[in-house]
């Protein structure tokens, strides 16, 4: 498997005897070999240039900025390398047919909404005692999935999927009952506390991975079904992202905060009154990002063993192949 | 694509005897995954060999991998590294000197497994001929397929830069 390239360090990245080369700021020199490198993530202030770019683009690595605070700035997505109009215009008939549109949106929304049931689930398992919260929660999270099959436009979905969500938010303190971590209630742009920071950050991680996911896909970023910010920017990994924040966001989030990994220290506030990762914590949190998506899992239809990383494409195939007309999409359901 | 006739090509012969998703696949223009191993060895290959000066022959519809000629005769040569998809190089081969043919050029044809360092002698003749124009004539009717054949476990599945896509959500 290549492997995503995490720069934290400012400094120089640049194309140097065909392959990549980044100095940091204190004029440390490493190479990064070129074939094994799948996309990069920039959290840092890099100089770089045209020729790198085109060497980027020739090597097919999508390129992510972040700013200083850690909010998403940006992709540089190569020209596409992957072209079938076949399956441009059965993605785009399924945008533009309502029934479609409105049948696949559905899909995405009762996936999500089973996941995070799932996560749940597993931390209701876990207590054994006190868990009646939980419990009622996923029993709220049941009759929402029944009530989306009423829904007759996505924006009726969207409100269902929101309040889903809000419900299952209702559970992050239970599960985590650490005061340094209380949820309150979500804010962005800015997060107004370290649990909301958190949630954020690892959307946005997660977002942007699913989008280095969909370059190597026939599939349209900008074409999404639930999301209708059509036209203006991706939107297609946003509706996948669905499936995959409860599993790869949140569970992380769960594991960071309840085994230490990631205290009050790893945060600071910022002028605006938002409360954001500092650069240590940041650090963490991608490092454990990065070994939770390289873990495998035995994935039932296959017969081998598959990294989260991995599952995304394969999500992304099953939605292709719903385009087709092949195999209905069924959204990935974790059983743990 | 044009919708009366699809140009066949011998390519489109070789995957047709494989596996007919992959041939509906192809000729849909979806590529298989591009980060699988099989087609990185493929590629490195290919660019080995056409560096080492072997040329190959375009012929209109299709690339001959080389052309010789044996006292009065023509032969045409087909490489391959295995003999893995026997039936496949042996169709494609035999649609290259169809097509000859057709040019009005009469030519034998020769089938190379590098790997095993084999050879085999391949000729044009009614019986097989029939059979090369009837996969021809299915080809065509599987370009016009809106839905690519369902996927179905073979032998060559295994090795296969498609099977993820295949075989992703099925049962």
């Amino acid at each position: 498997m290549k492997k995503t390239l995490y720069i934290t360090r400012s400094g120089v990245l640049k194309r140097k005897e065909n392959t990549l080369f980044f100095v940091d700021e204190d004029g440390k020199r490493k190479f990064i070999p070129v074939e094994d490198t799948n996309d990069i993530f920039i959290f840092s202030e890099i100089d770089l240039n045209t020729k790198l770019l085109d060497f980027l683009s020739q090597k097919s690595i999508c390129v992510h900025f972040f700013n200083y605070y850690g909010y998403y700035t940006g992709t540089y997505y190569p020209r596409e390398h992957l072209n079938a109009g076949h399956v441009i215009l059965k993605q785009s008939e399924a945008y533009l047919d309502k029934k479609l549109r409105l049948d696949l949106a559905r899909r995405f929304i009762s996936g999500s909404i089973n996941q995070m049931k799932q996560v749940l689930r597993y931390y209701a398992n876990r207590r054994k005692e006190n868990n009646e919260l939980l419990l009622g929660i996923i029993e709220e999270l049941n009759s929402s999935l029944l009530k989306l099959n009423n829904a007759e436009t996505v924006e009726e979905l969207m409100a269902f999927e929101g309040h889903a969500r809000e419900n299952y938010y209702r559970g992050f303190d239970e599960i985590i009952r650490n005061d340094d971590f209380q949820f309150g209630k979500r804010s962005k742009r800015p997060p107004l506390n370290r649990l909301n920071a958190l949630i954020s950050f690892g959307n946005s991680l997660c977002y942007t991975m699913i989008l280095s996911e969909i370059y190597k896909t026939y599939l349209d970023p900008r074409i999404g079904f639930l999301h209708s910010t059509n036209f203006r920017r991706f939107s297609l990994n946003l509706d996948v992202a669905e499936i995959f924040k409860p599993i790869m966001v949140d569970r992380l989030i769960f594991q960071l905060i309840n085994k230490r990994m990631i205290t009050q220290k790893d945060f600071e506030k910022e002028h605006g009154g938002g409360i954001l990762l500092n650069d240590k914590g940041r650090r963490t949190f991608l490092e454990q990002m990065e070994s939770r998506m390289r873990t495998t899992v035995n994935h039932r239809h296959l017969g081998k063993n598959v990294s989260y990383r991995r599952l995304i494409r394969l999500e992304l195939y099953k939605i292709q192949k719903h385009l087709l007309g092949e195999k209905p999409y069924e959204p990935y359901a974790s059983l743990w | 694509m044009r919708d009366d006739v699809y140009p066949v090509t011998g390519t489109h012969i070789w995957y047709y005897f494989i596996c007919k998703r992959e041939l509906w696949l192809m000729m849909h223009s979806i590529a298989p995954d591009q980060e699988d191993e099989n087609i990185d060895i493929g590629r490195f290959l290919h660019d080995y060999y056409s560096k080492r000066g072997k040329e190959e022959v375009d012929i209109g519809s299709g690339k001959i991998d080389r052309i010789k000629k044996v006292g009065n005769e023509l032969v045409v040569q087909e490489i391959k590294k295995t003999s893995r998809f026997k039936e496949s190089s042996y169709f494609q081969l035999l649609f290259y000197l169809e097509q000859l043919k057709q040019m009005g050029i009469k030519a034998k044809g020769e089938l190379l497994f590098t790997e095993e360092k084999t050879k085999e002698q391949v000729e044009l003749t009614d019986e097989n001929r029939e059979k090369l124009l009837e996969a021809v004539k299915d080809i065509q009717t599987y370009a016009k397929l809106p839905v690519p054949p369902s996927p179905k476990k073979i032998k060559f599945c295994n090795r296969c830069a498609y099977r993820d896509y295949c075989w992703a959500g099925e049962d």
